[in-house]
């Protein structure tokens, strides 16, 4: 059967295929960032997204791309703390920066809170936009320890879920709020 | 190529070797977005995000002067309403964190939030290059759909807001959130006591109306402004608007209907400011 889906990765070459970041930009760029509390030093074409490089360099697959254009929210990673879309940045803007992605928020094989109430919660379906959802809770719980429910809602507007319905997400969110609160 | 320069007076340089063929990332949540779908090659990038110079917030005189790169996430904690509202309805918290002043202006978009609000406020913005530094109203550096006042070696360094005015921002689209106008109407005036009340129920009677999604690039409402400034009534002012204006029709709605919206929102706005 014929994909009609646009395939943005060759899973047998293990690398894009689409026309995605093309530029005459190739000298290779020498990056040097911390991923996940680790040092990372790799020659980099500079035109990659960051979403690229974490996913297909890195193999990194936790982080998903989908509309490539911030409107969904499934790429999102953590830069210095903050949430930020990696599809719509080129990796060497990372340079001297700490970047989180969802396989660096668990402490061995402890989950993150925000990922335990997740589970329990079952705010997981399809579970594509669980990374993203996940990140942006974490920097929003980190600036704000105790958001209402509307501070909630802005602080993972820019997430979108197609299977919940968010009342799980919320409820797992809110939960995790409580428990991180309970521990201080 | 791909520079990342570490200040200002190196980007400009690089930008006054490479000219057209050279351009800006800031944020990147345009031109990343037209790499993505094939839309833009950049021959060579210089990359902004490394400037710390260009991220500062400083007061000065009853002003805030943002630097390019200050972010829609800072502008969204300032203490200038019409400005925090437009920058906090800006994308979600990741755009926020990488979209920045300078970009919204450059990009020029008949629907940029922030730039309505920065109209409102009469913004002035500082263009530097290897020539020198020039500054102009920000009404000056639009200049057609997409085309600003910008020149090929030139860089927006500055963008520099009054304290001392009481404004709001309203927009109407299709969504809550990750939303593009179909209109965004800022206005605002100056909160310094006059020495009369002009009319009951009104402060002064200077304002200053903008509004984006309805003209090639967000744009100033000046025939309104003046009628509100003769002391015509709120509805006056809000008819004044819809004849001023010139939105198209689009995906987004109808020319006719954001001409109705467009005074609506004017209105609601200037009743809760006045």
């Amino acid at each position: 059967m014929k994909k009609t889906v646009a395939a943005v990765y060759d899973r047998r070459k293990n690398k894009a295929t689409t026309r995605r970041s093309q530029s005459a930009a190739t000298a290779a760029w020498a990056l040097a960032f911390t991923l996940n509390g680790k040092r990372v030093s790799k020659k980099v074409k500079p035109t990659q997204t960051l979403l690229d490089f974490l996913r297909i360099e890195m193999g990194l697959t936790g982080t998903k791309g989908a509309c490539e254009e911030g409107e969904c929210g499934s790429c999102y990673v953590l830069v210095d703390g903050k949430p930020m879309n990696s599809c719509m940045m080129l990796a060497p803007q990372v340079q001297d920066r700490e970047v989180v992605t969802i396989e660096g928020l668990a402490k061995g094989k402890r989950l993150d809170v925000i990922q335990q109430k997740f589970i329990e919660c079952g705010a997981v379906q399809c579970g594509y936009c669980t990374p993203g959802l996940i990140l942006a809770a974490k920097a929003l719980l980190k600036d704000n320890p105790h958001p209402s429910r509307e501070e909630f809602l802005v602080g993972m507007e820019g997430n979108i879920c197609r299977c919940t319905g968010y009342n799980k997400i919320l409820r797992a969110c809110e939960l995790a709020a409580d428990e991180l609160g309970l521990k201080k | 190529m791909f520079y990342q320069p570490k200040s200002i007076g190196a980007a400009l340089d690089r930008k006054a070797e490479l000219r057209e063929r050279g351009v800006f990332l800031a944020g990147g949540t345009d031109l990343v977005v037209l790499m993505n779908a094939g839309k833009a090659t950049p021959e060579h990038f210089i990359d902004l995000s490394h400037v710390p110079e260009l991220r500062t917030i400083n007061r000065r005189n009853g002003t805030i002067e943002l630097a390019g790169n200050v972010t829609h996430a800072q502008c969204g904690k300032l203490p200038v309403q019409c400005l925090a509202q437009a920058s906090m309805s800006v994308g979600g918290p990741g755009i926020r964190e990488l979209g920045t002043i300078a970009g919204n202006i450059a990009t020029a978009s008949p629907a940029g939030d922030g730039s309505t609000a920065l109209l409102a406020l009469d913004a002035e913005v500082e263009l530097t290059s290897v020539r020198g530094v020039r500054t102009m109203p920000l009404e000056k550096f639009f200049v057609s759909y997409r085309k600003t006042a910008l020149a090929p070696d030139e860089m927006i360094t500055k963008v520099t807001i009054p304290t001392d005015y009481q404004s709001a921002w309203l927009k109407n689209g299709k969504r809550g959130a990750v939303n593009i106008s179909v209109v965004a109407v800022a206005v605002a005036q100056p909160s310094r006591l006059q020495p009369e009340r002009p009319q009951a129920g009104r402060l002064c009677n200077e304002i200053r109306i903008a509004l984006a999604s309805v003209a090639p690039f967000p744009v100033r409402c000046h025939k309104a402004e003046a009628v509100f400034a003769k002391g015509g009534d709120i509805r006056q002012v809000a008819e004044t608007v819809r004849e001023e204006i010139k939105p198209i029709s689009d995906h987004r709605a109808s020319a006719d209907y954001k001409t109705h919206l467009a005074g609506v929102m004017v209105r609601r706005l200037l009743e809760n400011l006045t």
